[in-house]
């Protein structure tokens, strides 16, 4: 290591990172893509309008669930409600990079916020979160909208591909796992003390015990569940979580 | 044209959903949950992980459950072994996922 990388080089290196991550994200997602595609088209809702749910919602199950509505002739207002309650948990996302990603213009800000889905805030977190931190701004910018921007065209790519050709593709190779084993994976450098674990593992059993429940509600309820539990894990050892990132939370 | 407003809808939902706390600086999570945050991804990852490693088709049995909980540890384990390589993590997962159903179809049991 005699020649230090650049500034730039260090850049290029987190877009491609970026890229690479969420690249892998994607090709597991293959499975669940094209079924999902498949799944809407039969919907009765205009297939470009479903391809365009991957742009505008870019959130997997509640477009599921939204256009499913939509196609059995649900009311507009009761489509909104079900996606808005299957995307509340992007609430906490929004909440937990808030610190990482403060001192971003506004514009990057909400730029950011667009491409916000489920594997990007998990890459975006473990990179943020880990002990060296996201490295310069421009590295920041460049992993985020490299990573986000990478998983909003291979879910869009996904989607379509699901839309018009997924009754082509045979279903004898069984790939239905690939997605939670993606979350897992997702999950695990997120983990990084004992509360963490806890409320990963009670969150996802609540979450499992409320699977009955109407409109994607089993989520927020393990969410719920699971930050609760992982909260009286840090309360009774007395101490913040190890990885929070800001010094301002020693005060508090 | 009602179907592509309702669409649009749930984009704005979900598009404030992910801005809330990103639009202005003086909009943060209050300072007595702030300790709490780093907790938000394991808890939302969980809940999503979880049920589909122990319920994979909607509901437990030993047919599904045990594959694919196998499979889960053996993700686990590879991508600790690998250093944190998450595609070798999901290839080991698949591999155990795919043998063990395999073995569960063989013995009769799936």
């Amino acid at each position: 290591m005699t020649d230090l990388p650049t500034p730039r080089d260090r850049t290029r290196s987190a877009v491609l990172q970026g890229a690479r991550d969420s690249g892998l994200v994607i090709l597991a997602y293959i499975p669940f893509g094209i079924a999902l595609g498949a799944t809407l088209a039969t919907s009765g809702v205009d297939p470009w309008l479903v391809v365009s749910s991957s742009v505008l919602i870019f959130a997997g199950a509640s477009q599921l669930a939204g256009i499913q509505l939509l196609g059995a002739g649900a009311g507009i207002a009761l489509v909104v409600l079900t996606v808005a309650v299957v995307n509340a948990r992007h609430l906490l996302y929004s909440a937990s990079l808030q610190p990482h990603l403060a001192e971003w213009p506004r514009g990057l800000r909400l730029l950011g916020a667009f491409l916000l889905a489920d594997p990007v805030y998990a890459l975006a977190a473990a990179r943020f979160e880990r002990p060296g931190g996201a490295g310069s701004r421009h590295e920041q910018y460049g992993y985020y909208f490299a990573a986000g921007i990478t998983c909003l065209i291979g879910w869009t790519g996904l989607t379509a591909a699901g839309v018009f050709v997924g009754s082509l593709v045979p279903d004898s190779v069984p790939l239905g796992l690939a997605v939670p084993l993606t979350f897992l994976l997702l999950l695990l450098p997120l983990v990084k003390d004992s509360a963490g674990a806890v409320a990963a593992v009670v969150g996802g059993i609540a979450a499992l015990l409320a699977s009955g429940l109407p409109l994607g509600l089993a989520t927020l309820v393990g969410a719920a569940v699971g930050l609760v539990a992982g909260g009286v894990v840090i309360r009774a050892s007395g101490t913040p979580a190890n990885s929070n990132p800001d010094p301002e939370a020693s005060d508090a | 044209m009602l179907d592509a407003i309702a669409i649009l809808l749930g984009g704005v939902v979900t598009y404030i959903t992910r801005a809330i706390f990103l639009v202005s600086r003086r909009v943060r999570p209050p300072r007595a949950v702030k300790r709490y945050l780093p907790l938000v991804g394991p808890a939302v990852l969980g809940a999503i992980a979880v049920p589909g490693l122990l319920a994979p088709g909607g509901e437990i049995s030993l047919a599904t459950t045990v594959p694919a909980v196998l499979a889960g540890a053996a993700a686990w384990g590879a991508w600790r072994l690998a250093r944190r390589q998450m595609v070798v993590g999901l290839v080991a997962g698949l591999g155990v996922w795919w043998a063990s159903l395999w073995l569960f179809h063989t013995l009769g049991w799936g």
